[in-house]
Formats: C-alpha cells, sequence, structure tokens
C-alpha cells in the first residue's frame, strides 16, 4: 500500500468533463439519458460514467470508551483524561488539513467508539471546527452514539443543544446475564430508562442497538428483547449478530474452544423471526441489520455507505471515500494519527484506487444489503456494467427460489435473499 | 545373420522384465554407467514410476559369447498389460526368440500364460528365466514345475536369477546366444521389412524401428508403406543402441531404426510392411491388424483457457501413440475438449496422467463408454460411444454390445468370490479349470462394459491381490442399454451423462448424485441432483441451502475489506464450472468419474 499525504480528492477523477450532457440533462429527459446510456456503455469506457452528484458524509471517529467490550474490532481505547482533551484539538487540525474538500456534506455522524463519553464540552467545539473548516450544510443532521449509562435528562438537552437529530444508543441487550457477558457497563434497568430519557429529548430519531446470536441465548430471550425495544418505542432498531473478531477477548476465548459461533441455522432462525417480528410491527427492514419506523427514520448517514456515495471520514482509523474511485483510511493507532496531525500533515496510513470491476463489486455487495437493491440502468450508467444481461439466468433462478426480485428496472433482494447477501454478490458476473 | 538374436521378455507385470533388461543392457555395456537410470528402456517418467512399460522399444547390445564371437543381441521390449496386447503381437514379430520370467515368488501367472500362447502364435523359442531368487519367499522348484506343466516348456532349460542383484546374467546371455535361433530370411529376395514401432523426434521426425525379414535396406532406398501405400526416401539407417548407430545397410535379420521424412506418425501404420519400390515384394507380412479404440471418454481443460494447451498437448502425445485417436468435442458444461479413444482403461489412465504430468494439464474427463451399435427404427445403424450423440429412446429398435472373454487367474480359495463377481458383471457362460496347485483359471464371457469400471479393483480386492485378470474381446450381443441424464437443479449435465444397461443404471446414477451432493458447494437455494431415464427419475441427493450468509455489519470501513473478501472468493470461483445457475467444481466432475472407477 501507497502512504499518502496528498488527498485523492483534490485530484478530480478523469472523465468528469466526458459526459456533460448526461449531467446537464433535464429531469423530465431522465429516459433519454438511460437511452444514451447504453451507447456509452457500449464503448469500453467506463470512465465516462458519471459522478454521482449527491451530498456526502462526514465520519468522525471517538477513539475512546470506559472498557473495552469483549467482541469490539474498533480501534478504542480507554484513554486517559488529557488523551481525550487533546484529542479535540487534532480532530479540529485533521478537519483544517481537509479544507480542500469540496463536497457538500449533509450528515455528520460521531461514532466510536463511545462519544458520549466526552464532555459536551468538548463536543461543541470539535462540531464548530468541522463546520468551518469543510463544507458541511447548515441543515446537516447530526448523528450522536451514545452508551446508556450516558444518557441523563441533562445531557440529552446538551446533546439536542449541538443539533443532534439521531442519537443512536448501544443497548444491545435488556438482560442483566447477557449484558454482563457482553462486558457492558450498564445494566437492564439503565437500558430501558436511557430509551425512554432520549425519547423525551426531542431528537426526530432515536435508534437502538441489539444484538443477537449471543452464546447460550435462545430465540425467547431474544424475542424478549424485541418486545421491550417495541414497547418502548424508538424510530429505529439496529438488530446486530453478534459476530466474533479473532482481535478480541471472544475471539480468543473462540480459540480456545470455550466460546462458539451460533450454527448457520439458528443464526437463520434469529434472523428470520427478527425479520418476520419487526415487519409484522409495521417496521420496515431497510438493511440487513437495519430497521425504520418509517422511511425517514432511516439513517441517512449509513444509507450513504450502502448506496456507493462518498463520505470523508476523520479520526483514527476512520475510512474514506471520495464516490469515484479513491479510499484511504486513517492511521489506526492514536499514537500514529496524532503524530501525523501534530505535524500538520493528514493522518492517512494508506489508499486504494478502484478499478471499474472492484468498484462494480462494492456497489452490488452493498445494494444487495439493502431493500432498495440495485437500481440497474442506474448502476449500468455508473459502472457501465450490464448486470442483467450479464446474469439473466442467474437472477431468473434466484427470483424463482425467492430471493430477489427483479422488477421495474431494480435487482432487490427478498428477506431470505437479505440473509445471505454474501454469498448472493459473489455469484454474479460483471465482466 | 548367424552372430544375430532378436528376442525379446515376456513376463507378467512386476516379475522383473525391466529389471533384467537393464541387467542385460548393462552387462553389454549398452549404456554408459552415468547415463544409466534404471529402466532405461522405460523413458517415459510414467513408465518409470508405474513400473510398466507402456511403449515398446528395441536397443542394440553387442555380447562377446564364450565361444569367441561377438554377436548382436537385438531386445525388443515389449508393454506390459492387457490394453497393448497389439503392440505385443508386432513386437513378437520382430522376434525369434523370448525370454519368458516367472517370478520364483509367485509362479506362473495369467499374463505369462497369455504371453505364453501369443509367444507360441508367433512360433519363438522360448528361454525360461526363474527371477527373483534372491527373496526370502522364492520357491523355486515350484516356480519350476509350474514351467513344466503350466507353460510346457523344458524346466531343464529354465535359468534361476537374480536381476536386481545381477545373479545370473550371464548366464542368461550365453542361454539368449545358445537357445534362441538366430534370424532367417533371403538377403536375395525383395525387401520385406516390419515396421513394429515408430517415435516422434524433434529434430529427425518420426524414426521407425523395423526388423529386415527378406532382402536388406540402404539409405538413399525408396520404400514404400504395402498395406498404406505410401512412398517414401530413405534418409539414414542404423542400430538402436542407446544411441543411434548409422550405418549404411540394414541386413537381412537386423533390427534397426529407418529415417524417412514422415512427419507424424498418423503417416505410419504399425505392423505395416516396408518394401522397396524399385523392386516390391509380392505380399505384405501376414498379421497386420490396425489399432482400434474400445474406450472412449472425452477430455476437456479444467478452465476453458487451457484448451489451446490440451488441443498441443493431444497432439503431441499422440506424435508417439498411434493407438490415440481424438476428435473435437464441445460440451455445454465443460466447453471444449475431445474425444478420444483407447485402446483400453490401461491406456486412458496413462494418456490423462501423462497429459497432467508432461504438459501441467488439470483435466476433466467423462465416464468411459464402450461403442455400441444402434439399429434405429428408419432401418439405419448407428456405432455411438457418446451418450450425447445416442438416438432418441423412442426411435431405437435394438442395441447390441461389445462382449469379451475375461480369463481371471486366482487361487483356488478365491474361486467363489471371483464367480460371484463375474456373476454381478453380467457373466455368461463361467468355466473353470484347474491350472497348477491350488490355482485356478475362471473364463467367463462378459460385457466389455461391465470391466470398465470397477471390476478389476474389486477382483484385487475379493482375491486380495491374488486375482489376475486378462480379456479379449469377442462380439457384439443384444443389450438393454438406456442412456442416464445427471441433472443439476433440473438442468442436465451433458457431461455427466452415461449409457449403462437397465439393470445397473440405478445405481450407478444413486452413486453419481451422492458423489456430487457430497461435492458441489452449497448455494443459497436447494439444488436437487437427479438421475433419469428419459423423464424418469431413477435417483435424487438435496444439496440443501445456505440460509444465513451475511454480515452484520458494513459500514464506511468494511467496505474495502469484504470487497476483498468477495474478490477472492470470485477468484474461488473461477475454476468452477457454470451449469444452469449452479456452480460446479471441476472436482466434483473429477470425484464422480474417479470413484466410478474405484
Amino acid at each position: 500500500m501507497r502512504v499518502v499525504s496528498s488527498a485523492p480528492v483534490v485530484e478530480p477523477a478523469p472523465g468528469v468533463e466526458s459526459t456533460p450532457e448526461v449531467e446537464s440533462a433535464p429531469a423530465v429527459e431522465s429516459a433519454t439519458v438511460v437511452e444514451s446510456a447504453t451507447v456509452v456503455e457500449s464503448a469500453p469506457v467506463v470512465e465516462s460514467a458519471p459522478e454521482p452528484t449527491e451530498s456526502a458524509g462526514l465520519y468522525v471517529h471517538v477513539p475512546f470508551c470506559s472498557a473495552v467490550c469483549p467482541y469490539c474490532d474498533f480501534a478504542v481505547q480507554i484513554g486517559s483524561a488529557s488523551e481525550r482533551t487533546a484529542f479535540g484539538a487534532l480532530l479540529r487540525a485533521e478537519a483544517a488539513l481537509w479544507s480542500a474538500w469540496d463536497r457538500p456534506i449533509d450528515t455528520v455522524y460521531v461514532g466510536g467508539g463511545t462519544p458520549s463519553r466526552l464532555d459536551p464540552g468538548q463536543l461543541e467545539p470539535m462540531l464548530a471546527a468541522l463546520r468551518s473548516e469543510l463544507p458541511v450544510r447548515s441543515d446537516a443532521e447530526l448523528f450522536l452514539e451514545a452508551n446508556p449509562e450516558d444518557v441523563t435528562p441533562g445531557r440529552v438537552d446538551e446533546w439536542r443543544a449541538l443539533g443532534v437529530s439521531f442519537l443512536s444508543l448501544g443497548v444491545q441487550s435488556f438482560h442483566d446475564a447477557e449484558l454482563r457477558a457482553l462486558g457492558r457497563r450498564h445494566d437492564g434497568r439503565e437500558a430501558r430508562s436511557a430509551v425512554e430519557t432520549s425519547l423525551k429529548g426531542g431528537f426526530d430519531t432515536v435508534s437502538v442497538d441489539l444484538m443477537f446470536g449471543l452464546p447460550g441465548q435462545d430465540l425467547a430471550a431474544w424475542s424478549g428483547n424485541l418486545d421491550t425495544v417495541l414497547a418502548l418505542g424508538p424510530e429505529h432498531i439496529s438488530c446486530y449478530q453478534l459476530t466474533i473478531h479473532e482481535d478480541t477477548a471472544f475471539g480468543r476465548r473462540r480459540a480456545r474452544g470455550r466460546l462458539t459461533e451460533m450454527p448457520e441455522s439458528a443464526q437463520a432462525d434469529f434472523f428470520a423471526s427478527t425479520h418476520a417480528r419487526l415487519a409484522d410491527a409495521g417496521w420496515e427492514a431497510y438493511e440487513v441489520s437495519n430497521f425504520a419506523r418509517a422511511p425517514r427514520h432511516r439513517s441517512q448517514h449509513n444509507l450513504k455507505y450502502w448506496r456507493h456515495l462518498p463520505y470523508l471520514g476523520l479520526g483514527p482509523s476512520a475510512h474514506s471515500f471520495d464516490g469515484a474511485r479513491h479510499r484511504w483510511w486513517n492511521h489506526r493507532a492514536l499514537h500514529d494519527y496524532a503524530r501525523r496531525i501534530t505535524r500538520g500533515e493528514r493522518a492517512v496510513e494508506a489508499d486504494e484506487a478502484l478499478d471499474g470491476e472492484a468498484l462494480a463489486l462494492e456497489a452490488l455487495m452493498l445494494g444487495l444489503r439493502t431493500v432498495e437493491g440495485i437500481d440497474l440502468p442506474g448502476y449500468r450508467l455508473r459502472y457501465g456494467v450490464d448486470l442483467h444481461g450479464l446474469n439473466r439466468p442467474l437472477i431468473a433462478t434466484l427470483a424463482e427460489e425467492g430471493l430477489v426480485q427483479c422488477e421495474a428496472g431494480a435487482l432487490r433482494p427478498t428477506r431470505r435473499g437479505l440473509a445471505v447477501a454474501d454469498g448472493l454478490a459473489a455469484r454474479f458476473r460483471l465482466a | 545373420m548367424k552372430n544375430v538374436r532378436n528376442f525379446c521378455i515376456i513376463a507378467h507385470i512386476d516379475h522383473g522384465k525391466s529389471t533384467l533388461a537393464d541387467r542385460l543392457i548393462q552387462a553389454c555395456n549398452g549404456v554408459e554407467t552415468r547415463e544409466f537410470r534404471d529402466q532405461v528402456l522405460d523413458d517415459m517418467e510414467l513408465e518409470r514410476e508405474r513400473g510398466i512399460t507402456i511403449k515398446s522399444n528395441a536397443i542394440s547390445l553387442a555380447h562377446t559369447a564364450e565361444d569367441g564371437l561377438t554377436y548382436r543381441l537385438n531386445l525388443i521390449d515389449t508393454p506390459g498389460h492387457v490394453d497393448f496386447s497389439h503392440e505385443v503381437r508386432r513386437s513378437l514379430m520382430a522376434c525369434e526368440g523370448a525370454i519368458i520370467i516367472v517370478d520364483a515368488t509367485q509362479g506362473v501367472e495369467a499374463q505369462t500364460v497369455a504371453n505364453l500362447y501369443l509367444a507360441m502364435e508367433h512360433d519363438l523359442e522360448l528361454l525360461p528365466v526363474i527371477n527373483k531368487i534372491d527373496l526370502p519367499a522364492a520357491d523355486v522348484d515350484r516356480a519350476l514345475e509350474e514351467v513344466d506343466r503350466d507353460l510346457g516348456l523344458d524346466p531343464f532349460a529354465a535359468l534361476a536369477v537374480s536381476a536386481k542383484n545381477g545373479v545370473g546374467i550371464d548366464r542368461v546371455l550365453e542361454g539368449i546366444v545358445e537357445h534362441l535361433p538366430p534370424p532367417t530370411g533371403d538377403p536375395e529376395a525383395p525387401l520385406k521389412a516390419l515396421v513394429f514401432d515408430a517415435r516422434y523426434d524433434v529434430y529427425r521426425g518420426i524414426v521407425l524401428s523395423c526388423r529386415i525379414r527378406d532382402g536388406s535396406l540402404a539409405a538413399g532406398d525408396r520404400v514404400r508403406f504395402m498395406h498404406a501405400g505410401t512412398e517414401y526416401e530413405v534418409h539414414e539407417v542404423g542400430y538402436s543402441g542407446f544411441r543411434r548407430e548409422k550405418i549404411d545397410r540394414l541386413p537381412t535379420g537386423a533390427v534397426g531404426y529407418v529415417i524417412t521424412g514422415i512427419k507424424t506418425i498418423r503417416d505410419v501404420g504399425i505392423g505395416d510392411t516396408l518394401t522397396l519400390c524399385r523392386r516390391p515384394a509380392e505380399a505384405p507380412l501376414p498379421g497386420y491388424q490396425p489399432a482400434r479404440p474400445v474406450v472412449f471418454s472425452s477430455i476437456y481443460p479444467m478452465s476453458s483457457d487451457e484448451y489451446p494447451a490440451l488441443s498441443e498437448a493431444i497432439e503431441k502425445l499422440a506424435l508417439n501413440d498411434a493407438a490415440l485417436v481424438y476428435q473435437k468435442d464441445a460440451s455445454a458444461a465443460l466447453g471444449f475438449g475431445y474425444r478420444c479413444g483407447f485402446l483400453g482403461l490401461l491406456h486412458l489412465d496413462v494418456v490423462q496422467e501423462r497429459l497432467r504430468r508432461e504438459f501441467d494439464l488439470s483435466l476433466v474427463l467423462s465416464a468411459p463408454s464402450v461403442l455400441y451399435r444402434v439399429q434405429t427404427s428408419d432401418g439405419a445403424r448407428h456405432e455411438v460411444d457418446n451418450p450425447g450423440l445416442w438416438p432418441d429412446p423412442g426411435t431405437i429398435q435394438g442395441v447390441e454390445e461389445p462382449w469379451i472373454q475375461a480369463s481371471i487367474l486366482v487361487p483356488e480359495k478365491y474361486m467363489g468370490a471371483a464367480i460371484e463377481l463375474c456373476r454381478q458383471h453380467r457373466a455368461a457362460s463361467l468355466t473353470t479349470s484347474f491350472l497348477a496347485r491350488g490355482r485356478l483359471e475362471v473364463v467367463a464371457e462378459m460385457p466389455l462394459a461391465e470391466v470398465l469400471f470397477d471390476f478389476y479393483d474389486r477382483l484385487k480386492s475379493v482375491t486380495r491381490g491374488y486375482g489376475s485378470f486378462d480379456y479379449e474381446e469377442r462380439d457384439y450381443r443384444a443389450g438393454d442399454i438406456v442412456k442416464v441424464d445427471i441433472l443439476v437443479h433440473h438442468e442436465k449435465v451433458d457431461a455427466l451423462a452415461f449409457l449403462a444397461h437397465r439393470d445397473k443404471a440405478r445405481a450407478r446414477a444413486v452413486h453419481y448424485c451422492e458423489q456430487l451432493a457430497e461435492s458441489i458447494p452449497r448455494h443459497q437455494f436447494r439444488i436437487p441432483v437427479q438421475g433419469a431415464i428419459g423423464g424418469n427419475i431413477i435417483s435424487r441427493a438435496t444439496i440443501s441451502a445456505f440460509r444465513k450468509d451475511v454480515t452484520a455489519k458494513c459500514y464506511g470501513g468494511d467496505v474495502s475489506r469484504k470487497r476483498k473478501l468477495l474478490e477472492k472468493q470470485k477468484k474461488g470461483k473461477e475454476r468452477m464450472k457454470l451449469v444452469g445457475s449452479v456452480e460446479i467444481p471441476q472436482d466434483a466432475f473429477v470425484s464422480v468419474l474417479r470413484t466410478d472407477r474405484a
């Protein structure tokens, strides 16, 4: 990997100018645009596909937690008070290093880690710096991750005052025993109270993260968690299956044979029952693990990842994508990150330039995770790949088998398709 | 001529033929020590490894005998397997005598007897040699008794040797000079030269191995292949020592090489007779029989990129293997390949192994088939070896399949098992006869198709390795033959279709389905694997579906890693064949067809 210090975004992606007629085409003639895309696509010039013009997302990684959970593989550390204080300054400096980023930003996501560990007194100047250094739109949506133990009515008011509109609560479970097994610092009562407090805070969306597939967890226990969360009534729920990563305490336990991942058939049962349950309650499963009570409560920031839209990541380990063909990521270790920023350099550890097929594969695997699925004419226009034409028999089979639907120019996974989205993505021919 | 001896060595497999040949060559200094590899005549890697001789070869040795005279001993090597009996015949035709080896630990075996008959057919003088006398299990007396009783040869002429340790080799050389006759032939008669082998040489084109029967052959002569009618100019003649030893003229009785301008082995009829254009012989030498394939299979490259390499490899192999017939073939599942005809299963095995090793190809082979004769209602007769060309069953009036006469030699206590095995393989007219103490021969008429798959291995297994097996083709007989299609997720996989007797169709179809279900990885949907005769399903297995295969989280930082995983996964799929929407690993084809025969 090449270590870069210059921003890949600063270089305009080649070929942007080559399709002005597509960009300037009036909306009413969009059908014509699609038609003309056939012509564009038939020439083997993937470069000429237009770039998306949508706004970007901004992700800020706060690498501090009060303790490291045994399943977590994110770049986190406990961090001293002075490190936490210094971090705000580093982020502000990093934002200044990225002032050349010219893509308008309409979502700002502060995650981690546990950003709720930061004092609002630290958050406020950080957010102000982001707004002043980067093209953050005034109406940008602000997302914040919080742990239940940090949620108090006072904090909720302060977050609201900072402009947080989407609060994501790392609840994981409402059962004390499960929470202890997960190494969480809150219990079930605190979890419920945190949700209730947040719901009274006036956020547009309160989201609750839950985990299933925990060691020893049965469907009844999981179902109890779903009952609780539905009764509490947030606007958004994320249900993640526990994934055991190698370099975690759980991973080491598994290596020693003291922990096993739930067998596939049980995983499938949990997944199916979760989706069925929430669908019955009127919720929309808009992504593999994400549910919204109404489309307006979807996480607009996370949708950018799945829609292959640009995002800038700040903070240790944060990843960025220019929305065209470059990805880059920051140093993972806080001290490496800090050293680079202190030197007045961007903290980019490495980058990659994707070719057309890699981009098409990403878009496919991401698209198949969402109910939006893949807009086939748009896909063809952007990636120069006729996904449908190249995979007709496969799509027909998958549709017959109830894994996808292919209607009105969109390829969408069904619920069963979502459960095997990774396997599906590997099946398609892209060239 | 009287100082020449043309001889071969015949033996049951593993009785030490190649080792004895090596010692004879070493004793005559035919090969310099540093160039000597064990079993020089078996110069293909595969032959050395398997210890069998696939291509016959000839080497000319100089031996100074006790009478003070120097003799030219032409050792003509013969292949050691039933599949290659036509090559054995050709080699025998070049000889006056043969050394017949009997293993002192095992006695007379099936092939010893079969080769003896062959040698007797060609009026060869025989010199029995008891080998492996160094082994603790050697029973020379019993071996001598069997030489007398089973082979009908003079046990007092037999020489006891240990080829491995070089014991008795001098006596074998003297025995050749004393007991085997010199060649006969009329030096004044028009040329008759038997072409008994041919090899492709990169620099010289085809190099023929010839035995001069009558007349003589010199460089510059113009020769005619009497059966083929083709004519060539002779560029060079000589003796085949370890290297070619160029001379002006091959005299009557000589065994040597002949180089003409022939480019490909297809233009050479092995077994044909060469004569001079300016003074031709009246008739060719008798016994010419072109090699005829009896077993057929399609060979496909694992990856279609390898098709050009496969084409080149097959052409190269065929340069030295006149018995290998091939033509282009295409499978919907496996792409382009070749339909090949072989002399038998071992020949098939040897060819595919050579393609794999010498040309580094990964291959998929379809189930071997025999050649069926099919009569359709329009009165037409078809010869079909390829399931893909099987006529519509509604139009078939009758099918005939090739039958063989199998000869199985077993120790008495395994007689019951051997007979039972033959019965399971549709044997008709079983007879048994005692050969020697505790050994007997089971002669059975069986369809050739029945011995194609597991017969030999099962025989070895039920007789604990003591059974031996040989066969000759007999005739065509009516049989209820059906085509079985294999369907994966309701799509026919053409390369897996097979032709079988109706009574055997179901068991094989079940086996195929089970094997495929084991080797095809799970998909995102259930995959039925079925065997069918026409629209009638006769076997079924099901591959269950993946129900959960998606990572829970995929956010900004996960995209690259996940994409790389997918790219790796997709790379792995490049070696899979797509049938309908099912990805079938190449191994699945290989495993089905391999276990079919194991």
